[in-house]
């Protein structure tokens, strides 16, 4: 049984079609990446799985449970963490204040299960630690990214969906974030990334899908997709010319 | 020397109460983006328990205020869930179309149960005051700014101390976010709607032996409460304290040394300069994005 599975998933903005008939699968364990460009329809993707959107029609099924239509906040309390396009840290809260409200779908931890959860996400990113007590607006991007990770990991998710973790970061950074998100991994949790970057994202994924206007145009491991034509004309930069 | 700290006493009592209602306009404002017009009937309400448990039942002045708090609780989850939570999805405008409704349903509901005749409430404490120096401080007004410092503080130690606080300050910034990360966003709201009906209630009673107990009391307090907000730095909790506070006493000031008549004027005085000179108010705009 998949860890999560789309099946079929339609859903609009009004009139206008954002996804078309989507179906897609992520096992445990895996790393899957969901490439396409501006406009194809990734976050409205994350968005649907998360419960922040409500599909049209379609089955969304996490650890065999159906949750098409379920609010977010139940959704996150199966252990689906979805960290969103551009980080959304809570501005007036200080970075330990962030990362510790992304236990509200854990009920009634003790402090002290708390407090090692926090070593162990400020272990992954020892960078924001010396921001420990600073308010969330004064960080750059790529910290306030290492604290939405933090944040998203804090839920103990079975599922971690992030959102173009990349976006806006200086090149070093973002080797650095991806290799967090392949660390993260390691440590046993299911990562579904959505990407611009695909060069990046297939170097640690285990499969990919490409979506186009809404529809999923390509599916499968990394070499099969920076081998499809396709794919390497519309996201890798170039045209492979035959002959 | 000594007409002026008691001017000074006077105007920080009364400032007291601005600043208890402008707390509650902010942080529904901040919790639901949407000015609340029914704000001042919420002190209107409570006095009007006060009547109704002190007066009209004969219970003791501590047990009616208790009981009258309380109520004050259930009753702003009720304005929740009637007045805010059916229209959460719509802009602003229709918010608080909604909100200036029930301030009209409620004034003229309690003028149906009550008449058109302000009602009285005696003093809390019993004994009328204490002298110090040339200074007279009336046990009513000692008595609001007890209330008035032990409400502050309880409200810091709240919000900046406990996960629940964090909670609430989490979805008045992004509510989509909360909801991600499994905070309950309506029980949030519903939380800070019960809160801020019992500061508003909590101002109707400490207010109300010094004035007469009627259905419009609500709407000079909210207006004063509502030009402090501004001045403080519309949003801002500090601002709506420093900005209540500053308010009473320049007012109090103006009564005495310029004109008893004009004295509600002053506030909206300091009001407009303040739109002119920094409308972003004494603590506005704090926070700031960053990429
Ligand atoms: N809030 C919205 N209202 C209307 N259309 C939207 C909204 N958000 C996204 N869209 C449209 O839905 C499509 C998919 O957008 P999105 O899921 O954000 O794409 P991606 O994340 O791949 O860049 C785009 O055509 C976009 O214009
Ligand atoms: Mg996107």
């Amino acid at each position: 049984m998949a860890l999560l599975e789309l099946i079929s998933v339609t859903a609009s903005y009004g009139a206008v079609d954002a996804l078309n008939a989507v179906s897609l699968r992520v096992e445990e364990g895996e790393i899957v990446t969901l490439l396409g460009a501006n406009g194809a329809g990734k976050t409205t993707t994350l968005r649907t799985i998360s419960g922040l959107m409500k599909p049209r029609s379609g089955s969304i099924r996490f650890l065999g449970k159906e949750i098409a239509g379920a609010s977010a906040n139940s959704i996150v309390r199966l252990g689906l963490s979805h960290v969103p396009e551009g980080r959304r840290i809570f501005p007036g809260l200080t970075v330990r204040e962030n990362i510790l409200l992304g236990s509200s779908n854990r009920s009634r931890v003790p402090k002290a299960e708390l407090d090692r959860d926090l070593d162990a996400a400020f272990g992954i990113f020892p960078d924001i630690l010396k921001f420990a007590d600073a308010p969330g607006w004064t960080l750059s991007g790529g910290q306030q990214q290492m604290v939405a990770v933090a944040r998203g990991l804090m839920a103990r998710p079975k599922l971690l969906m992030l959102d173009e973790p990349s976006l806006g970061l200086a090149p070093i950074i973002v080797q650095q974030v991806f290799r967090t998100i392949a660390a993260i991994r390691e440590r046993g949790t299911t990562v579904l990334l959505v990407e611009q970057n695909a060069h990046m994202a297939l170097s640690i994924a285990d499969r990919g899908y490409v979506l186009e206007t809404g529809r999923l145009i390509v599916e499968g491991p990394p070499a099969t997709l920076l081998n499809n034509e396709e794919v390497r004309a519309a996201y890798l930069g170039g045209r492979v010319t035959a002959g | 020397m000594s007409i002026t700290l008691q001017l000074l006493f006077t105007g920080l009592g009364i400032g007291s109460i601005y600043a208890l209602v402008a707390l509650g306009f902010v942080l529904i404002y901040r919790a639901t983006n949407v000015v609340n017009f029914a704000q001042g009937d919420f002190s209107m309400i409570g006095a009007f328990l006060m009547v109704v448990f002190a007066v009209d039942m004969g219970l003791p002045y501590w047990l009616s205020a208790v009981i009258a708090i309380a109520a004050m609780a259930g009753f702003g989850i009720l304005f929740n869930y009637g007045v805010y939570y059916p229209l959460r999805h719509r802009t602003f405008l229709p918010v608080v179309i909604s909100t200036i409704g029930a301030s009209i349903l409620l004034q003229n509901g309690v003028l149906a149960a009550y008449g058109p005749h302000p009602q009285s409430l005696p003093a809390m404490l019993p004994f009328p005051g204490i002298a110090v120096g040339g200074v007279f401080l009336d046990s009513q007004y000692l008595l609001i700014l007890a209330v008035t410092g032990a409400m502050v503080v309880l409200q810091y130690l709240f919000f900046e101390r406990t996960m629940l606080g964090k909670k609430l300050q989490a979805t008045s910034q992004d509510k989509e976010m909360a909801s991600l990360l499994g905070i309950p966003v309506a029980l949030m709201i519903g939380i800070t709607f019960a809160y801020s009906a019992v500061l508003g209630g909590l101002a109707g009673i400490l207010v109300a032996p010094l004035l007469f107990v009627s259905i419009n009391m609500g709407s000079t307090i909210a207006l004063k409460a509502f030009a402090a907000s501004i001045i403080g730095g519309f949003g801002d909790v500090t601002g709506a304290i420093v900005g209540g506070l500053a308010l009473g006493v320049v007012e109090t000031f103006g009564a005495a040394y310029i004109s008893v008549p004009y004295k509600d004027g002053f506030a909206f005085l300091v009001l407009f300069l303040f739109l002119m000179v920094r409308p972003q108010g004494v603590f506005g705009e704090k926070v700031a994005e960053k990429a």
